[in-house]
């Protein structure tokens, strides 16, 4: 009915117009019914498997996983080996060749080699002791000074206290064991790049 | 509890407030002295007992090293020699005709021998010159200027006024600018003052009693003053040259020289 409608608005003479005109009835002139649209083709059956096949390819597929981890924790034990960690074969058999005869020390000498030790470790402590000392006055001097401005002049005292920012980065060299020569340039020495490329 | 504690801080506070209403009554100067120092170049010398220990650690080292390829190819040499020496057979002749480990030594020893240290002893150490940085290199330096106080000059670290409108560290840097050259690099260690040191005028100056110097700290970096002529002097010429109270303020917050 209502495709009828539409193809008579888009002709020349609508004809069901007329046919409307000619004939008084309280239901619709045209009694044809057309039916619904479905848009869908019917369904198909679904195909049986037996189950004994679909058990099976679970199976497999499980197996082939169990596989893939098992080689996975394989691997992980072993670890990737690093040259410069492993002691090179030669070197382990020539191992007897390099070694110095034991010494033989007497017992003086132990006896003079252990005196040595305990006297270093007063010495140390000595040395220890006098750092400390060192710095605790360091400290007091800086303490004293701190209070005394603060006698004079509170605000002086809070920018003294205030952090230095431009004291970081603070980079500091030296002492150095011999003198530096002036003008001195070094000698050009032969470089040999040993490490290894990682290209492929 | 609480009141207690609040009362205790308020009278700290008033306690503060009543030092320094009768602390200021007299009226000081304030300057600002500052105090730099090169610090040693090279290392001090090792006393006798680093020495000693010294030794035995190297003993002890050597005994438990291996032998190093040099070792053993001297060795081998020796074998060798004496293999030839004896006309064996079994002389392996490019082994004897090669550079041995004992050429490569004296080769090494010479090259060694011609190299020439820096000496400790610069320049101005065979002159006398206190003025340069490149003197006494394993001593700390401290950098003095001659003042005229009234009539007399001493030798005293370079000091200056406080002027109103700022911190004790700026008139530190203005001081070294203006007396010393902004030619000299140093380096400040801390906003506040390391020392502390006070004298009377001996007869009152502008309404001032005496001064209150407050010493900084700074390390040298380079560059060498242009306004002033400056002495750098070790820790026992700062002993001699400065005054006797002045040079123990300063003695104490330095570093003793052990040496």
């Amino acid at each position: 009915m209502s495709i009828l409608r539409q193809f008579s608005r888009l002709s020349i003479c609508p004809t069901v117009k007329f046919q409307l005109n000619r004939n008084i009835s309280t239901t619709s002139a045209l009694t044809f019914k057309i039916t619904e649209q479905l848009w869908a083709e019917p369904m198909k059956k679904k195909k049986k498997i037996d189950p004994a096949i679909v058990k099976a390819r679970e199976e497999r597929r499980r197996k082939k996983i169990e596989k893939q981890i098992r080689r996975l924790e394989k691997n992980a034990r072993q670890l990737k080996p690093i040259d410069e960690l492993e002691v090179p074969l030669h070197l382990m058999d020539s191992l007897k060749k390099y070694k110095r005869p034991p010494v033989q020390l007497s017992v003086e000498e132990i006896e003079a080699r252990e005196l040595l030790q305990k006297e270093w470790a007063r010495y140390k402590r000595d040395e220890y002791m006098n750092n400390i000392a060192q710095v605790d006055r360091i400290m007091a001097a800086q303490r004293r000074a701190l209070d005394r401005l603060y006698e004079e002049s509170e605000d002086l005292y809070n920018e003294a206290i205030m952090p230095d920012l431009q004291l970081l980065p603070y980079t500091i060299s030296g002492p150095v064991a011999t003198p530096p020569i002036k003008d001195y340039e070094s000698p050009d020495g032969e470089y040999i790049d040993v490490s290894k490329k990682w290209d492929n | 509890m609480l009141v207690k504690t609040l009362m205790r801080m308020n009278i700290t506070y008033y306690h503060r407030l009543l030092i320094r209403s009768i602390s200021s009554k007299p009226a000081w100067d304030i300057l600002t002295g500052i105090c730099i120092e090169r610090l040693p170049v090279v290392t001090p010398p090792l006393t006798e007992m680093q020495k000693k220990y010294k030794e035995f650690l190297l003993t002890v080292e050597f005994e438990k090293s291996m032998k190093s390829n040099h070792e053993i190819q001297h060795e081998n040499d020796k074998k060798q020699a004496e293999l030839f020496k004896a006309e064996s057979q079994d002389v392996d002749i490019d082994a004897v005709n090669k550079v041995t480990a004992q050429d490569f030594e004296d080769a090494a020893n010479e090259e060694y021998s011609k190299f020439k240290f820096g000496n400790l002893e610069t320049d101005a150490d065979k002159k006398g010159d206190k003025t340069s940085t490149e003197r006494c290199l394993q001593r700390h330096l401290v950098l003095v200027t001659q003042r005229k106080l009234g009539n007399d000059s001493k030798t005293l670290l370079p000091q200056g006024h406080w002027q109103e409108g700022e911190t004790l560290r700026q008139t530190a840097e203005r001081i070294v600018k203006e007396q010393i050259g902004s030619e000299l690099q140093i380096k400040f260690i801390s906003n506040a003052p390391c020392g502390f040191y006070k004298y009377k005028y001996p007869s009152e100056m502008n309404g001032k009693v005496g001064a209150k110097i407050f010493f900084y700290y700074a390390n040298y970096k380079s560059g060498n003053p242009t306004k002033s002529k400056v002495n750098w002097l070790t820790r026992k010429e700062l002993d001699e040259m400065l005054p006797q109270k002045y040079s123990n303020a300063v003695k104490e917050f330095l570093i003793e020289e052990t040496y």
